[in-house]
């Protein structure tokens, strides 16, 4: 069964069409790019899988089920902004993890709180903005969710970081599930991606597996990035 | 899942409120022990800054109250935060049961800690006595009980707030469904429900009037001279045509934010 399917979606904000006629299947144990230029509509996809955003018209399937309950158990999620509550402390925080989600693994949490020096007993609000996302990744990474979503996972923080994070969801998801990332940052991520997906304008420019896309263009998904939005 | 999201939410408003709470009866005891009868002019001047304060704070428990139930519904459900809560494995009904019930016990809070500072800065057997008196003269007048007065009281102060509660509620869950503007659209759109809310119970009551003589004096005559069942009947109508209310608005709550939300 496909893990996710979108059927002719739709999404418009007053008369503009920020979503065109999206059609997309995801099947399991995929590393999979969500790539396009500023305003191209990742962010809105990414929302409506998510339900929070109302789609227009269309119709996503998570496993079968539409958008809801069911979907939101298997489903983590990591979005592009702090969104954790900033008066609490971060013990607090894996404690209302664990207390809502009955796939996260708290004791894995702690094990990798504690591999990024960052202490349960400080409150989130007195820590650096790079340090509340890597707070952010832990918690999504120590779900064992079928579809881990990560919306700009690499846009706070320094390349060596970045590094450790691209690690730590490597090593950090079983190989049944499937990894959406949305991105600015190509080159940093291209070396784990099995599949890319190119949004521009609100539709889907391309859906290739990363190596035949590589092969049949002769450049890296990079070059090709920059090729197709003339950067 | 209710429970745990309740949780939460208590949590969230214990810490904002409970310095409100401690500090509403700190200065009623300290109201209570500067309440001497023969005491210095200094005495006398801090007893009054003293039950001022206790007074700014039971302002404070309502005022504030209120409006911690508004921002913790927005911010919760729409703003930054919101990102969490709609990706919970939770229904939106629970989502809205939840702040609901949040809000019912923080104002029955909020009104028990109200009455405790009153009791502990003024309770003496005189006043208690002259408050009883005073009672027994309104309810001899409406030819009512005086538990019967005072629940009605209660019920119809209560009631009348949380209406207040849930027009902003609904105001906010619509106005963050607008693409612009969004907090100042909540604002108007929380004002207009409380005006519609108003005019509504009001006009009911009118009707009401039609088929009631006694009631319809109360729209007619400039004298209080009327028949005092009026008044039971006006507490009992108004009391059930504002539950009436609260719990459609709350029916309506719940479908607009089955709908959908939109999160910026």
């Amino acid at each position: 069964m496909e893990l996710l399917k979108i059927n002719n979606l739709n999404k418009k904000f007053d008369d503009k069409y920020i979503l065109k006629d999206i059609n997309l299947t995801i099947s399991n144990g995929k590393i999979i790019g969500l790539l396009g230029k500023n305003g191209a509509g990742k962010t809105t996809l990414i929302k409506i899988i998510n339900d929070l955003l109302t789609p227009t018209s269309g119709e996503i399937l998570i496993k079968g089920n539409k958008v809801g309950v069911e979907t939101k158990k298997i489903i983590s999620y990591l979005p592009e902004r702090t969104y954790l509550n900033k008066q609490m402390k971060v013990k607090e925080i894996l404690n209302y993890f664990a207390d809502f989600y009955e796939n996260f693994d708290i004791q894995k949490a702690k094990k990798l709180l504690e591999d990024l020096d960052l202490d349960i007993n400080q409150n989130l609000s007195k820590m650096s903005k790079g340090m509340q996302e890597k707070v952010g990744l832990v918690l999504v990474m120590s779900r064992e969710a079928d579809l881990y979503i990560l919306d700009e996972p690499l846009g706070g923080v320094d390349p060596a970081t970045r590094d450790y994070i691209l690690d730590t969801i490597l090593s950090n998801f079983n190989e049944n599930a499937s990894v959406i990332i949305s991105t600015h940052l190509i080159s940093d991520i291209e070396r784990i991606l099995d599949e890319v997906i190119f949004i521009d304008n609100g539709s889907i420019a391309i859906h290739s597996n990363t190596d035949e896309l590589r092969t049949k263009e002769n450049a890296s998904i990079d070059e090709i990035f920059r090729r197709m939005f003339k950067c | 899942m209710l429970i745990k999201l309740l949780k939460y939410d208590l949590k969230y408003m214990i810490k904002n409120m409970s310095v409100f709470y401690i500090l509403a009866i700190f200065f009623a005891i300290l109201s209570r022990l500067l309440s001497l009868p023969e005491q210095s002019i200094m005495l006398k001047i801090i007893h009054k800054i003293s039950s001022g304060c206790m007074i700014a704070m039971i302002a404070n428990i309502i005022i504030n109250g209120m409006i911690r139930s508004w921002v913790r519904f927005r911010d919760s459900l729409f703003k930054d935060e919101s990102y969490l809560t709609h990706t919970l494995p939770v229904t939106k009904n629970e989502l809205y049961d939840s702040k609901f019930i949040q809000t019912l016990i923080f104002f029955f809070v909020g009104f028990a800690v109200v009455l405790l500072s009153i009791f502990i800065a003024y309770y003496t057997p005189d006043t208690w006595n002259t408050l009883k008196d005073q009672l027994n003269l309104i309810t001899t007048g409406f030819n009512m009980s005086t538990i019967f007065f005072i629940m009605m009281s209660i019920i119809l102060i209560f009631l009348e707030l949380f209406n207040a509660i849930q027009c902003g509620l609904l105001g906010i869950i619509i106005g963050y469904a607008k693409n612009n503007n969004k907090s100042a659209f909540s604002m108007l759109f929380g004002f207009v429900f409380y005006l519609i809310s108003q005019l509504l119970v009001l006009g009911l009551v009118f009707v009401y009037g039609i088929f009631d003589s006694s009631v319809m004096e109360l729209f007619k005559s400039a004298t209080i001279s009327i028949d005092v069942n009026a008044f039971k009947t006006l507490a009992i109508v108004s009391s059930t045509l504002y539950l009436s209310i609260i719990i459609i608005m709350k029916i309506t709550c719940k479908r607009l934010l089955n709908k959908g939300v939109n999160i910026e």
